[in-house]
C-alpha cells in the first residue's frame, strides 16, 4: 500500500482543486480562444452554482457520515412543485418560493428522520426517498414540461450585478452562510465529530439525533435551492431536470478533498470542486460530445480522485 | 449431517414472516389468475421473475461482503446491449454468450479489486463505475438495437421451462460455491473481516471472486431481459437497481455482512416480482413500482428498528 505515504493533509486537500482550475483554465485559453474570456469564465461559474448549491447539503452529510442519493429527486421536485403552489396574491413570487423550499426541507426532514431517529443506514433511506419521489413525480407530473413565471425567479435567472449575475451572489451568500455554521459556532464542530465517530460524540453529550436531523433537512433546502436556481437559469422545468446532481454532488465532494468516509473535508474545497467539475465538462464537450463518452469520463474522474478523498481503515 | 440440517433450520429465523406474506400472495395471485396454475402459466411466471432473482442474488453477494452494488442497473443493460450486438458475430450464440458473462465477470473483477484491494467503499466506487459501464453500453448501442437469435430468445423465454431448470442450476451452484473456501471466505470476511483474515481466509480473493460471480449473474440477467425483448437496450436496466436492493433487503439480507441467505434473497424477489405483477394487472402506472419499492425498503428495514424502540419504551 504505497498509496498510504500519500496522505495530505486537509488544508491541501481543499487548496488542491483551486489550483487545478487556475491551471486548467490558463492551460485552455491558450489552447482554445474565447475559453479564458471573462463571460465564458463567468458563465462556467454560473453553472457551478447549481452544483456548488447541492453540493452544500452533500458536504455537511457527508462529513457527517452519511451520504444523500435523494438531491437530485429533490431538485426536480422543486422544479415541478413550484408552479404548482403559485397562488394570485403573492405577486412578487416570493412566497410560491418559501413553499417550494418549505417543501424541500420537508423532504429532507423525512430523511432525517429515518437516519437520526430510526437509525436507518443513510444509503438506504435516501435511496428509498429518491426512488419514492420519482414514482411520485412522474404520476403528479406527467411527461409535460411546466414553464417559470415566477417573477422573483425570472428576476434571479437574468440579472446582474455589476457584472456578476445574481445566482452567483446568491450562492456566495449561502456558502458564506455554510462556511461561517461549519467552521465557526458548535454544532459545526459536531457535524464534524458525528462524522469521526457516532457512538463516542453522542457519549459525551452531543445531541447526534437533532444534529443528523439537521444535516438532512439542510441538505434537502439547499437541493430546493439548486431546483429554483436551475430552473430560474433554464426557463422551463421538468421530469428528471435534477438527474445529473446526484453524481456531479458527489464528484464535487470527492473532488473539494472532503473524506468520503466522513469527519473530514470543508465546503471551501467543494466550491473549487463544483467549478472544477464544470470546466472539464466544458473541456470534455470540446473533444467529444457524445454522450456515452461524458458519463465514462465523469466516472472515470471520481475513481481517480478516491486516493485523496480517504479508504476503509478497518479491515 | 443432522448438524447441517440443524444450522440450515436456524438460518431461517427470521424469515418466516417473509415466507408467510409471500404464501399469502402467491396464493392471492393464484385466484386472482388461475393460469398460473398451469405448466405453461407457472413457466411464464418463473421467466418473468428470473431476472429479477438473477439480480437480487447478485445484490445480496455483494451485500454479504459488506458492501452495495449500485451499478447493477447499468450491468443488466450493458448486458444487454452486448449480447444483442455480439450474437451474430462469428463465434455464434455460443460466442454471444460467453463475450456477455466474460464481460460481466470481468468488469465484476475489476471492481471487486478496486474494493477490495484499494480499499475504498463500494458505495462511491459502484456509483462511479455505474456511470462507466452505463457510459459504455450508450457507446456500444445508443439507442435500443442489435438483434438476439429467435432461436435462443425461444430457448430461453419461449414455451420451455428453461428458467426453471436455470434457478435450479443457480441454487445448485451457490450450494457448490458455499462448500468451497472462497464460498465460506465471502460470508466470513463480510461478518468480520479482521477475524477471518487472521483466522487465514483469504479475504481479498473471496470477496474479488464474489464481486466477479456477482458481475457475471448481472450481464446474465441482461443476456436474459435481451431475449425475452428480442434486442439491447442500454437504459433497460434502471429498475433493477433499486429492486435488487429492495429484494434483498426483503430476505433479510444485512448491510452490514455477512448475514443473509440464498433463499431469503430469492423469496425476496419473488415478491417483489409478484407484487410488480398485480400492480400491472391492477392497471397501476409502471411508476408506481418505484413508489412502492421505496416504501417496502424503508418499512422492511425500520421495523426491527422500531420494535427495538418500542421495547425499550416498554422497559
Amino acid at each position: 500500500m504505497t498509496l498510504r505515504g500519500f496522505a495530505l493533509n486537509d488544508r491541501m486537500r481543499a487548496t488542491l482543486p483551486y489550483g487545478l482550475i487556475i491551471v486548467l483554465w490558463i492551460g485552455a485559453g491558450f489552447f482554445l480562444p474565447g475559453f479564458a474570456k471573462f463571460g465564458h469564465l463567468r458563465y462556467m461559474v454560473e453553472l457551478a452554482a447549481v452544483i456548488g448549491l447541492v453540493g452544500i447539503g452533500q458536504t455537511l452529510v457527508v462529513i457527517g457520515g452519511g451520504i444523500d442519493l435523494s438531491v437530485a429527486a429533490t431538485i426536480t421536485v422543486a422544479a415541478i412543485v413550484m408552479p404548482l403552489v403559485s397562488f394570485a396574491p403573492d405577486t412578487t413570487g416570493i412566497g410560491a418560493i418559501l413553499l417550494t423550499l418549505a417543501v424541500a426541507g420537508g423532504i429532507g426532514a423525512i430523511n432525517g428522520i429515518g437516519i437520526g431517529i430510526l437509525a436507518l443506514p443513510p444509503l438506504i433511506m435516501t435511496l428509498a426517498t429518491a426512488t419514492t419521489l420519482q414514482g411520485l413525480l412522474v404520476i403528479i407530473a406527467g411527461g409535460s414540461a411546466v414553464t417559470v413565471n415566477n417573477p422573483l425567479l425570472v428576476w434571479l435567472g437574468s440579472t446582474r450585478l455589476l457584472g456578476i449575475p445574481v445566482d452567483i451572489l446568491v450562492w456566495a451568500a449561502i456558502a458564506a452562510l455554510c462556511l461561517a455554521w461549519l467552521h465557526g459556532t458548535r454544532t459545526g464542530a459536531a457535524v464534524f465529530a458525528i462524522g469521526t465517530n457516532a457512538l463516542a460524540s453522542r457519549l459525551s453529550g452531543i445531541a447526534e439525533r437533532r444534529v443528523t436531523l439537521m444535516l438532512y433537512t439542510i441538505s434537502g433546502l439547499t437541493a430546493g435551492c439548486a431546483g429554483l436556481l436551475l430552473l430560474a437559469m433554464n426557463g422551463q422545468g421538468y421530469v428528471g431536470i435534477g438527474d445529473p446532481y446526484l453524481l456531479s454532488s458527489i464528484a464535487a465532494v470527492v473532488l473539494g478533498g472532503t473524506s468520503i468516509l466522513g469527519g473530514r473535508g470543508s465546503y471551501a474545497g467543494t466550491i473549487a470542486g463544483a467549478i472544477l467539475l464544470v470546466t472539464m465538462t466544458a473541456l470534455i464537450t470540446v473533444v467529444n460530445a457524445s454522450a456515452g463518452w461524458r458519463s465514462i469520463i465523469l466516472g472515470c474522474l471520481i475513481l481517480g480522485m478516491l486516493p485523496l478523498s480517504g479508504r476503509d481503515q478497518n479491515r | 449431517m443432522s448438524l447441517y440440517w440443524a444450522i440450515q433450520w436456524r438460518r431461517n429465523e427470521g424469515l418466516g414472516a417473509l415466507f408467510i406474506v409471500l404464501a399469502g400472495f402467491l396464493i392471492l395471485y393464484a385466484v386472482l389468475f388461475p393460469g398460473i396454475l398451469s405448466i405453461g402459466g407457472a413457466g411464464r411466471f418463473v421467466q418473468n421473475w428470473f431476472p429479477m432473482a438473477l439480480v437480487a442474488v447478485a445484490q445480496a453477494m455483494i451485500m454479504l461482503t459488506g458492501g452495495i452494488d449500485l451499478s447493477v442497473g447499468a450491468m443488466v443493460g450493458l448486458g444487454s446491449v452486448v449480447a444483442a450486438t455480439s450474437m451474430g458475430g462469428a463465434f455464434g450464440i455460443a460466442g454471444g454468450t460467453a463475450a456477455t458473462l466474460g464481460m460481466g465477470a470481468l468488469v465484476g473483477t475489476g471492481v471487486g479489486v478496486i474494493v477490495s484491494i484499494g480499499r475504498y467503499p463500494a458505495i462511491i466506487v459502484t456509483l462511479a463505475t455505474s456511470f462507466i459501464i452505463g457510459g459504455a453500453a450508450l457507446l456500444i448501442l445508443p439507442r435500443p438495437g442489435g438483434a438476439i437469435p429467435p432461436v435462443l430468445s425461444d430457448f430461453l423465454a419461449g414455451d420451455h421451462p428453461t428458467a426453471v431448470l436455470l434457478l435450479i442450476l443457480l441454487v445448485l451452484g451457490w450450494k457448490l460455491y458455499q462448500a468451497t473456501p472462497l464460498g465460506i471466505g465471502l460470508i466470513a470476511s463480510g461478518d468480520n473481516p479482521t477475524g477471518a483474515y487472521r483466522s487465514g481466509v483469504p479475504t481479498h480473493r473471496a470477496r474479488i471472486v464474489a464481486y466477479a460471480l456477482s458481475g457475471l449473474l448481472q450481464a446474465g440477467a441482461g443476456l436474459y431481459v435481451a431475449a425475452q425483448t428480442g434486442s439491447g437496450d442500454p437504459v433497460i436496466g434502471q429498475p433493477f437497481t433499486l429492486a435488487a436492493i429492495a429484494a434483498a433487503v426483503l430476505g433479510g439480507v444485512s448491510f452490514l455482512g455477512g448475514q443473509g441467505t440464498l433463499r431469503g434473497a430469492l423469496a425476496g424477489s419473488l415478491l417483489m416480482s409478484v407484487l410488480i405483477n398485480v400492480m400491472f394487472f391492477m392497471n397501476l402506472p409502471p411508476v408506481a413500482q418505484y413508489v412502492v419499492q421505496g416504501l417496502i425498503i424503508v418499512v422492511t428495514v425500520a421495523l426491527p428498528q422500531l420494535k427495538q424502540m418500542l421495547r425499550r419504551a416498554v422497559r
